[in-house]
């Protein structure tokens, strides 16, 4: 019936991983890499794994929550160090929202494809507004590092932009899966499996899909929020519109996703690792001819596993003792 | 009064699929409705259940106007259908499929009791060993059955079921049909209309029989008086008539 079981799976690659970039000089930061990728992928997966529909403006979503975490360190700095971050992540949530509510109130009414159209137009309105409109410093963005040693001393800087960022991620990350293994054992995750399966026969059998869509994408769009306040603000500790709102991270999310396994709880986490470890040590290996490489490789896991590589290893692992820890 | 249609019309560009029927069922009642290919019966479902917004004419559910209610709204209160050609969630189990009736039909029913009637749904028109199976691995006639399971799910209080029984042996039609009269009456089903080209299968069945032809109600009454009507017989000829 119920099961929570994979959550067990879960975080022990959590724990192996922490563990392996703690004990091993040199493997904190290609770790970290990882997590930043699964965690990409965990947030989408809510969305376009649950329902099938693609958010070309996902990252548009990664940005505006890095601008709410800007903003309220480099503008709200005299309010002291916690509550400057209680409401950097305050305005991380609501800027995510209300983006994800007017572009899901919208979008969200074209079905399939024409949503994925309609979406591509977010991440780059986005940008050029904060651009021509000079907002929020323009584009010159919000430096951080020199307003935060001056107010908070430049160890509380370190810490904030090393320890503090690496751990909201990992919380963001972990968080984004325990949501997912909720959504799935729930009415709004059999809602959403039956919308993605045939959106007009969920209608009939009484599932209000639009309002199951709204959601998905709204929890989807904030946690993506929450990632860009932690994994680029604070660990950066600048924003620049060209650097988080760069279409790549969109398209990256949605590889890793189809990868590990569309609507799977553990299929961003393996699709995360197969793409940042591949991508991160190819850059090493062949510098400049990465993508050349990655992207016959992805294809190839694609081909071999359609349904993904965790879609694969869930059915393998039917009837077998494996079962309810693989979802 | 369940439900009531005043003068529906559906068009698609210059086809009128449905014209112009007025048609009422009332509670407890078992319909028949009939009519040769293409004369608009499943339309008429489609734009009962909500699937198509009518072009004209208006709808009433126990005496509550449902003409411009979502599809999802009419199913909370009470309707339910099978498609004729079978829309299984393909991905997810067969119990799910039925689950998710639960769930979201009249039975509003939670996750976990929504799996337990999905159990007892599949053991009644007996695909209860295909439950951990993925639905779109089915058979068309195990499809067929995970629909009906689907819908009985639903708890609801009008069931349309559009030739559930095309395809089926002799011996599914009759185990199927009693099961419908066994499940109407225990579960309280309270009315259940049946679209069907095999005529042995709705003499059985329909008490009152409403045909369709070309989009029209044609005649409607008492199902043996109606399917020997001249106007009836007319129309069906050159039809193969199956009265079993
Ligand atoms: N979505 C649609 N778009 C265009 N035409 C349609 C559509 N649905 C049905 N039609 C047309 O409307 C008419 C009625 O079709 P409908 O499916 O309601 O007939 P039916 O009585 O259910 O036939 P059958 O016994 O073959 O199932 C047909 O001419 C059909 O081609
Ligand atoms: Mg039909």
């Amino acid at each position: 019936m119920r099961n929570y079981t994979p959550l067990v799976t879960l975080l022990l690659i959590y724990a192996v991983m922490i563990a392996i970039g703690q004990g091993i000089q040199g493997m904190w930061q290609p770790i970290m890499l990882v997590i930043f990728y699964i965690a990409v992928g965990q947030a989408l997966n809510i969305f376009l794994g649950m329902t099938g529909y693609v958010n070309f403006g996902y990252v548009a979503l990664l940005g505006v929550g890095a601008y709410g975490m800007a903003v309220a360190l480099g503008y709200y700095t005299d309010l002291g160090l916690i509550p400057a971050l209680t409401l950097g992540f305050i305005l991380a949530i609501l800027l995510a929202f209300i983006v994800s509510m007017v572009v899901g109130g919208i979008a969200l009414r074209l079905r399939g494809a024409y949503f994925a159209i309609a979406t591509i137009g977010v991440n780059e309105g986005i940008k050029y507004l904060i651009l021509g409109g000079k907002i929020w410093g323009g584009s010159s963005g919000i430096v951080l590092s020199g307003i935060l040693r001056k107010a908070y001393g430049a160890e509380t800087m370190r810490f904030l932009s090393t320890v503090f960022a690496d751990a909201g991620l990992i919380v963001v990350a972990i968080l984004s899966g325990v949501i997912t293994m909720y959504i799935l054992n729930s009415r709004l995750g059999y809602g959403l499996i039956a919308l993605r399966e045939d959106e007009d026969a969920a209608k009939v059998m009484g599932i209000n899909v639009r309002r199951y869509k709204q959601i998905a994408f709204v929890i989807s769009c904030i946690l993506a929020g929450l990632i860009g306040a932690t994994a680029w603000t604070l660990k950066l500790t600048y924003v620049f519109p060209q650097d988080v709102f760069a279409i790549n991270y969109t398209v990256e999310a949605i590889v890793i996703v189809m990868l590990g396994g569309a609507g799977t709880l553990l299929g961003p986490v393996v699709g995360g690792l197969i793409y940042a470890l591949l991508k991160y040590y190819l850059t090493i290996a062949f510098p400049g001819m990465q993508l050349l490489i990655l992207a016959p490789l992805l294809i190839i896991v694609i081909l071999l596993f359609p349904e993904g590589v965790v879609g694969y290893l869930a059915k393998a692992a039917r009837g077998t003792r494996f079962e309810k820890f693989v979802r | 009064m369940l439900l009531k249609l005043e003068e529906v019309t559906k068009r698609f560009g210059g086809l009128v699929a449905v014209n112009s029927v007025s048609l009422e069922i009332d509670e407890g009642e078992k319909v028949g409705i009939v009519g040769p290919n293409g004369s608009g019966k499943t339309t008429l479902y489609n734009v009962i259940s909500g699937v198509y917004a009518p072009d004209g004419g208006r709808i009433f559910f126990e005496g509550k106007e449902i003409t411009n209610l979502p599809a999802h709204e009419r199913t909370k209160l009470g309707i339910a259908r099978t498609f004729q050609v079978p829309r299984p969630f393909g991905s997810a189990t067969v119990r799910e499929n039925v689950a998710i009736g639960a769930m979201f039909g009249r039975a509003n029913a939670g996750v976990d009791e929504a799996l337990e009637m999905a159990d007892r749904y599949l053991e009644m028109v007996g695909i209860y060993e295909l439950r951990e199976k993925e639905a779109k691995l089915l058979t068309p006639l195990e499809k067929k059955l995970m629909e009906l399971a689907r819908a009985l799910a639903m708890k609801p209080k009008l069931l349309l079921l559009d030739e559930l029984l095309a395809g089926m042996n002799p011996q599914d039609i009759n185990r199927i049909l009693d099961l419908i009269n066994k499940v109407k009456e225990e579960e309280n089903i309270a009315t259940i209309a049946m679209v069907e080209h095999l005529m042995h299968a709705i003499t059985k069945f329909a008490e009152r029989v409403v045909v369709m032809h070309q989009g029209s109600k044609l005649i409607e009454g008492p199902t043996m008086e109606v399917l020997n009507h001249p106007k009836v017989v007319e129309v069906y000829l050159g039809e193969k008539l199956k009265i079993g």
